[in-house]
């Protein structure tokens, strides 16, 4: 069974993203086993002259590298991603490289109607930035809207298509790993690009 | 005009920054940047507002006060560094300082790209709803090869580069203008004369329009009065001491709350003889009651409050109707702040400076001529006689008051 780290993108109590994730987490356990993530404590990205990095960014650098991929729940801030999220990719992509060429699923919840889409569209942007590098599934996009009333008191989704466009896509990022394994041709070079980014050159 | 500077990155070492402070010194002829410290801010979260934190607040409050923002930002991983994007959580949450607020982009790089991604990605989070800046459209100052772009003393090396910044730099300064001349016909108009916000000190229940507002307003709050002693930021002095002290003082002086309330002034002199003519029925007065129905004395009133609310400037200074030969009479208009820097009000001062003219004139031997080439301009006012307006009983009717605020009208430089 395949193993799949699950950011939650915010660092709020209460998050209707971190309830997406759950929800994923529980609804498709008989396909994967999703591990959810919290970004909360980490610090403010600084690029220091020691280039020093957290503890748990190197921890967590060590848990994606292990895992099969990453999916990201992400809100939308100011027609971006947070800046703790934001935060979290920075520290991830400073001297380590967990995200070369890792299958990465990207979903997200709002209040509103638009589900987040600006922030994923920025945060595609992002993980394909050359020190991240990850492997993003193509063509793909959950956008929960509406998020405060979408999930019954079980913690399910309630809608019928909702439900069924992420069985969907969930089947579809399953698959995408398979691929994507395939896809390595160019993975060492990847790295070594990665590796060489040094962001005080960069 | 006074800008704010904000370097995106908490690096150790940024030459965004450096960029920044190359703007404030090379151009310092042109403009007044001070360039912000984001260093020390909190992580954004929602289950933590922090929002009236001193390090927040002291970000509003100088963005508050700017004309503009310049913001340089570097470029991690095709956007804009989180400690930026940080701060503009905060200042879109339960504030919203850039609201209307003029920002030009700006950024550094390592290699050709200048940010350019970062700077596409910044430009639609300034323009998000909650933090609604306007950003000058159209130009784009991307520096590339930054590393070899300073001399060792912080100057740009290039010529063309630093021609292309001043250009860029002006085009910004004429659109600041113009934004700001419009956000101003917005935000003074809600400045609210009638005095119904109401603030910390006002009294309640009584009305403020009261002939005996002062009395009935005393007694409801047991104010002291007489022989009591009142401990002052450096004295201590009784009730009726500050009274001989101020009524000796021979400038007229008038308190305003911030709540736009009248609510004392210095009589020593009887109404019909004072520059400003204030009665004792019209203490407690919302402004409104104070100024007389004419349109256009309470807009040029709402416009030299709101200016001095919002930290366009500390001091509006006036000459006003009255002036001859043998009297210069000006007004005075400045900013009151408690200690968190908090608008607490406008301190109002009328003084016919022309005794210490003619003491100038006399020490320096000097002669009062006049310039056939004098420009009457709002700043000056000097030789300007605008129509009296019969009506504008208590108070003055402010000669120009769409002065164009400027350093040099500000008391202090923030």
């Amino acid at each position: 069974m395949k193993k799949f780290i699950a950011i939650v993108g915010s660092n709020s109590a209460k998050s209707t993203n971190r309830e997406l994730l759950e929800y994923m987490q529980k609804h498709f356990q008989n396909q994967a086993e999703i591990e959810l993530v919290e970004i909360k404590g980490l610090p403010i990205f600084k690029k220091s002259i020691d280039k020093y990095v957290p503890k748990r960014a190197l921890e967590l650098a060590n848990r994606i590298e292990a895992a099969d991929g990453v999916i990201i729940a992400t809100p939308e801030y100011d027609h971006s991603i947070p800046a703790a999220l934001s935060s979290t990719l920075a520290w991830l992509s400073y001297g380590i490289h967990p995200f070369v060429d890792k299958p990465v699923m990207i979903t997200g919840a709002s209040y509103g109607s638009l589900g987040s889409s600006r922030a994923q569209s920025q945060l595609r942007q992002i993980l394909d930035s050359p020190e991240l590098k990850a492997r993003i599934m193509p063509s793909s996009e959950f956008l929960l809207g509406h998020s405060l009333q979408a999930f019954d008191d079980n913690g399910d989704l309630k809608s019928e298509a909702e439900t069924e466009q992420l069985d969907g896509l969930f089947k579809d990022f399953l698959q995408f790993v398979d691929i994507s394994e395939q896809l390595n041709h160019a993975n060492d070079v990847n790295k070594q690009k990665a590796e060489q980014f040094s962001w005080d050159i960069g | 005009m006074k800008l704010v500077g904000i370097a995106g990155s908490i690096a150790d070492q940024s030459y965004n920054r450096m960029l920044l402070n190359f703007i404030a010194k090379h151009f310092a002829g042109l403009v007044d940047v001070d360039v912000l410290n984001i260093n020390d801010v909190p992580m954004f979260c929602q289950d933590d507002d922090q929002t009236d934190s001193p390090v927040i607040q002291d970000l509003v409050k100088k963005i508050q006060a700017a004309d503009g923002v310049i913001i340089a930002t570097p470029e991690h991983n095709h956007s804009v560094p989180a400690a930026l994007k940080n701060i503009i959580e905060w200042l879109s949450y339960e504030v919203h300082p850039f609201d209307q607020k003029p920002v030009m982009i700006v950024g550094a790089s390592y290699h050709v790209q200048g940010s350019s991604r970062a700077q596409l990605h910044l430009r639609q989070i300034l323009e998000a709803p909650g933090v609604n800046a306007i950003v000058l459209p159209g130009n784009e100052f991307l520096l590339g090869d930054v590393k070899s772009a300073f001399d060792d003393e912080g100057n740009l090396k290039d010529q063309r580069t630093i021609d292309f910044l001043q250009s860029t730099i002006q085009k910004f300064i004429k659109f600041a203008e113009v934004i700001n001349m419009i956000g101003q016909t917005n935000s003074y108009e809600d400045e609210d004369l009638s005095a119904k916000k109401g603030t910390d000190t006002t009294i309640e229940g009584v009305d403020m329009n009261d002939e005996n507002w002062l009395d009935k307003a005393s007694k409801k709050v047991n104010a002291v009065e007489g022989d009591t002693y009142v401990k002052l930021d450096s004295g201590l002095l009784t009730v009726n001491q500050l009274n001989y002290f101020l009524k000796t003082i021979p400038i007229e002086l008038t308190y305003v709350d911030e709540n736009n309330q009248f609510i004392y002034y210095n009589r020593f002199l009887p109404t019909k003889d004072m520059l400003a003519k204030r009665t004792p029925a019209q203490v407690g007065d919302s402004l409104d009651t104070v100024h007389p129905e004419i349109s256009r004395v309470i807009k040029h009133v709402k416009q030299v409050i709101n200016t001095l609310r919002t930290g366009k400037t500390d001091l509006v200074s006036m000459a006003v109707p009255g002036s001859d030969d043998k009297h210069h009479v000006m007004h005075y208009y400045k900013a009151m702040h408690d200690e968190e820097g908090n608008y607490k009000g406008v301190n109002e001062w009328a003084v016919d400076i022309k005794p210490i003219v003619d003491q100038y004139l006399k020490a320096t031997g000097q002669k009062l001529v006049k310039d056939p080439n004098a420009q009457v301009d709002a700043n000056s006012g000097a030789s300007e006689k605008p129509s009296v307006d019969a009506t504008s009983g208590a108070s003055e009717e402010p000669a120009k008051p769409e002065v164009k605020v400027d350093a040099t009208t500000s008391a202090s430089k923030h």
